[in-house]
């Protein structure tokens, strides 16, 4: 009756799993792209796209409500045929396989740039790869509820963020809209980028508990991520003049630069180090996505054997080349319009379609 | 063979291995000629010095019975007086009724009866007749109750479990003197034969979780269990990992508490610990005493367990992964000092940890194995090399001194054996990869550990629980440990049938 039931995930971990996703280096990268491409008026960029993000989640979850009981290549399997479901499988396992690898290249990338400048790229990636495999090798349940541990153990991230309060200056902030709506409108786009990965409620949503408060769930998502790039956005911009916010790179994590504490000497090494909790979810649940779509399209054989092979490939392509910061941004670009076609196109014309579905058949019958 | 196939574990039967030469018999009925059943016993217990056989001539009848029974594993007194004594004084024809012990079986087969006689029963053989009487007269050299060993207590009972499983479950029972306490026997192990007992609360235990215990212990099919711990090795659900997933107590109070709280009990007969399960990972951070010191000193404890463990885990890698990369991280004055320190040393921080808790570990075992009296020299020793004399000699940085008895304390301070073993080993893995990665090598090593103990499960349940799965409701007796009149609902992870254990219980003090 319910093929996934043995699988399933409460609310809480459905949250963080969207959250997650969504926030993990979007965070250190949002206020430094409003800073440039906006300026101080990015928050209200936040917002339009967070609230376009909502709508676009719900269309989604319209979409699955249809399928209580299957994902969504169930769903498409039913109504037009095997190959639909598989091709569909494959897109995504290719889409969530780009979303994984761009989490993974950007932390690697951090990293390497940050604390470990002498160690060889390879050597960081193998090291995030370990516990990847371990998380990822035991299933869905296992994934959801890495999620939930790791945002809630990151809830110091927002104290420590309080230590700058009294660096803020409100009237960095004014005038509001002082170039009028055109910059504000043209970065949403760009924006969407970073709210991607609500997409995975076409996987997840079989798996849930409570079907009935998937949207309240997702809204609640939703509004976290909203709420947390909002909050750092508006630090960002309160603690670094106008002109300063330009030129700084990551202004995330150099606003911790003003944090002083008698027993660590700088806050964000520390920070980076173990906000690579936060990063994780830029890759282990999208690599478990991965993995569940090619073994549905294996026909639910063992999702270990192809995860291994993915791990593998990645591993070992690592040795030999791993994208330089230039060439990441490249891959978040296509990245971020693949996802706008994919996140927040593709569910409405899924639904429309199946919707002409629906009348075509039963005009049919009717003649 | 390859390493994979070998390390799977194999559904191998050892039966047509442990054929013995005596045991052709063995199914035999008994016959009604007793001079003919002598022979057969004589056959089967062959080279067997201290089995004794007793003739005594039945009443004025001319018969004869024989009683045989194994001399030690037998209690002489009851023997004597209540099985010998009577049969001579009772006069004719023969009648079981006039021994008096409290135990007694008919027994036709041989199998029962070898079996019988080989557990300190004693067998009666009468002439004439093909059914053998066994009757419970055992006793053997017992240790008297002490005081738990491993888990010593403040304010509990100070009775620890012997090798008697039934003395361990009277010693429950003294506790939760309930019906519905019930006791599952099975028998493991082809030549030892060990008595295993489940025991659970039949109306609070979770059925399915019950079930799977059993079905594992029945699974098991082993020469002999010597110890608990082979048992929990063999039912564990993951057996590759260095954390215990059911815990091993040796204190009847905890188990009857655990009991009470809708887990399940496993006993092992000649074996003083008991296994509990399923257990969830802060379980391991519990303590009897927690419950009988007041509720706000003993959350503070909670919490120090918890900090000691991570000190334990990442201490010396933080040191390490501070002095060769991430010297950031430290005040500039704690680096002057620590650079001072460490000036004379010749040996990266690395090899200089690996040496100091190499040595740490070599002095606890040492301590661990030794005599008691020979066990203070170990105490001198470590206390003079690892105190100044290392330092003095430049071999050894004084903060290194300090990292490692700040881990050794603070591994000390975790109730429980089995998980500090795990912390231990865990330790050194975190130390290489600081070595090799500072600071991020010691995030991936606790990513790494959070994803292992959250896909850990203890038969079946979720071992992460309550954090992973979030479960707030049982977060009252993990971190902290909230007052007792609070926790009136049994832990979500044991899933029992009951859930509430308790009514409104707070007292009314002026306080309120």
């Amino acid at each position: 009756m319910k093929p996934y039931a043995l699988n399933d995930i409460t609310l809480m971990q459905y949250i963080m799993l969207i959250n997650g996703m969504s926030v993990s280096f979007g965070f250190i990268e949002i206020p430094g792209m409003m800073a440039t491409k906006v300026g101080t008026d990015g928050w209200i960029t936040i917002l339009i796209s967070g609230l376009i993000t909502m709508a676009a989640s719900f269309i989604t979850i319209q979409l699955m409500k249809k399928s209580p009981h299957g994902t969504l290549f169930d769903l498409l399997k039913q109504k037009f045929g095997t190959w639909a479901g598989r091709a569909a499988a494959i897109l995504f396992a290719l889409y969530f396989l780009l979303y994984a690898y761009d989490g993974l290249i950007y932390t690697v990338r951090l990293i390497k740039g940050r604390m470990l400048m002498e160690t060889p790229a390879f050597l960081i990636m193998l090291m995030l790869l370990l516990p990847t495999y371990t998380i990822v090798r035991n299933g869905l349940r296992i994934v959801g509820r890495y999620a939930e541990f790791a945002v809630f153990i990151s809830l110091w991230i927002p104290l420590v963020y309080m230590y700058t309060v009294k660096h803020l200056h409100v009237l960095y902030l004014l005038p509001i809209l002082k170039g009028g709506w055109q910059p504000v409108l043209s970065a949403v786009p760009g924006t969407l980028f970073y709210y991607l990965g609500f997409v995975s409620s076409i996987i997840l949503y079989p798996f849930i508990k409570h079907q009935k408060k998937a949207p309240i769930a997702l809204l609640i998502a939703n509004s976290l991520s909203i709420l947390s790039y909002l909050s750092i956005t508006l630090i960002c911009t309160m603690f670094l003049s106008p002109d300063e916010a330009t030129i700084i790179h990551q202004p995330a994590i150099y606003v911790l630069k003003s944090i002083e504490l008698s027993f660590i000497e700088q806050v964000e090494g520390l920070f980076i180090a173990f906000y690579a909790f936060i990063f994780s979810l830029s890759w282990i649940p999208p690599l478990y996505f991965t993995v569940f779509c090619l073994s549905w399209v294996m026909g639910r054989a063992d999702h270990r054997i192809p995860l291994r092979l993915i791990l593998f490939m990645i591993g070992t392509s690592s040795i030999f080349y791993i994208p330089t910061y230039d060439e990441l941004e490249k891959i978040s670009i296509w990245l971020g319009e693949s996802g706008i076609a994919i996140e927040y196109a593709a569910p409405s014309c899924l639904i429309a379609l199946l919707w002409i579905y629906g009348r075509v058949k039963t005009e049919r019958n009717q003649l | 063979m390859n390493v994979r196939s070998w390390l799977r574990r194999k559904p191998f039967s050892h039966a047509a291995n442990n054929r013995s030469a005596s045991s052709v018999a063995a199914y035999e009925p008994v016959s009604y000629d007793l001079e003919e059943n002598l022979q057969v016993l004589r056959r089967l217990f062959t080279e067997t010095p201290d089995m004794n056989i007793r003739m005594i001539p039945i009443g004025d009848t001319g018969g004869q019975a024989a009683l045989v029974y194994i001399e030690g594993l037998t209690d002489k007194n009851s023997i004597n007086n209540n099985v010998i004594k009577p049969l001579l004084n009772a006069s004719g024809p023969f009648n079981h009724a006039v021994m008096t012990v409290g135990r007694m079986t008919v027994q036709n087969e041989w199998a029962s009866i070898t079996s019988n006689i080989l557990k300190g029963n004693s067998a009666l053989f009468v002439d004439g007749s093909a059914e053998v009487l066994t009757m419970g007269t055992q006793g053997w050299p017992q240790r008297a109750i002490e005081d738990p060993q491993l888990e010593t207590s403040l304010k509990g009972a100070h009775q620890g479990f012997i090798e008697s499983v039934d003395q361990n479950i009277a010693l429950i029972r003294r506790y939760l003197p309930h019906q519905e306490l019930k006791i599952r026997n099975f028998q493991v192990g082809r030549r030892g034969d060990t008595r295993v007992s489940m025991l659970y609360l039949e109306d609070v235990a979770h059925p399915e979780i019950r079930q799977e215990l059993q079905d594992r212990i029945s699974r098991i099919d082993v020469d002999v269990i010597i110890n608990t711990g082979e048992l929990s090795e063999l039912i564990e659900d993951n057996p590759y990992s260095p954390f215990p997933q059911l815990m091993l107590t040796e204190r009847p109070d905890t188990a009857a508490s655990q009991l009470a709280q809708g887990r399940l009990v496993v006993l092992v007969d000649r074996s003083p610990s008991v296994i509990v399960g399923p257990t969830t990972f802060t379980s391991f951070f519990q303590s009897v005493d927690d419950y009988s010191t007041r509720w706000s000193i003993a959350t503070f404890i909670r919490l120090l367990r918890f900090f000691a463990f991570f000190v334990a885990i990442c201490l010396p890698a933080f040191y390490i992964a501070v002095i060769s990369y991430n010297f950031e991280l430290i005040p500039v004055k704690l680096l002057l000092t620590i650079g001072e320190n460490r000036g004379s040393v010749p040996f990266s921080p690395f090899i200089e940890a690996i040496f100091m808790e190499l040595t740490l570990e070599m002095m606890r075992e040492a301590g661990v194995r030794l005599p008691a009296p020979v066990g203070q020299t170990v105490g001198i020793v470590g206390g003079i090399v690892i105190g100044q004399a290392i330092v003095q000699a430049g071999l050894i940085s004084n903060i290194m001194v300090i990292v490692v008895a700040f881990t050794a304390i603070a591994s000390f301070i975790l109730p429980n054996y089995d998980l500090v073993a795990g912390v231990r080993l865990i330790r050194f893995l975190m130390m290489i990869a600081a070595s090799f990665f500072g600071i991020f090598g010691i995030v991936i090593g606790l990513m790494t550990l959070t994803g292992h103990l959250i896909a850990l499960e203890s038969l079946g349940t979720p071992f992460g629980s309550p954090f992973a799965p979030m479960r707030f409701a049982d977060w009252k007796d993990t971190l902290i440990r909230a007052p007792l009149w609070k926790m009136t609902k049994r832990p979500l992870s044991v899933h029992a049938t009951q859930s509430v254990r308790q009514g409104d219980n707070k007292p009314e003090g002026d306080g309120s």
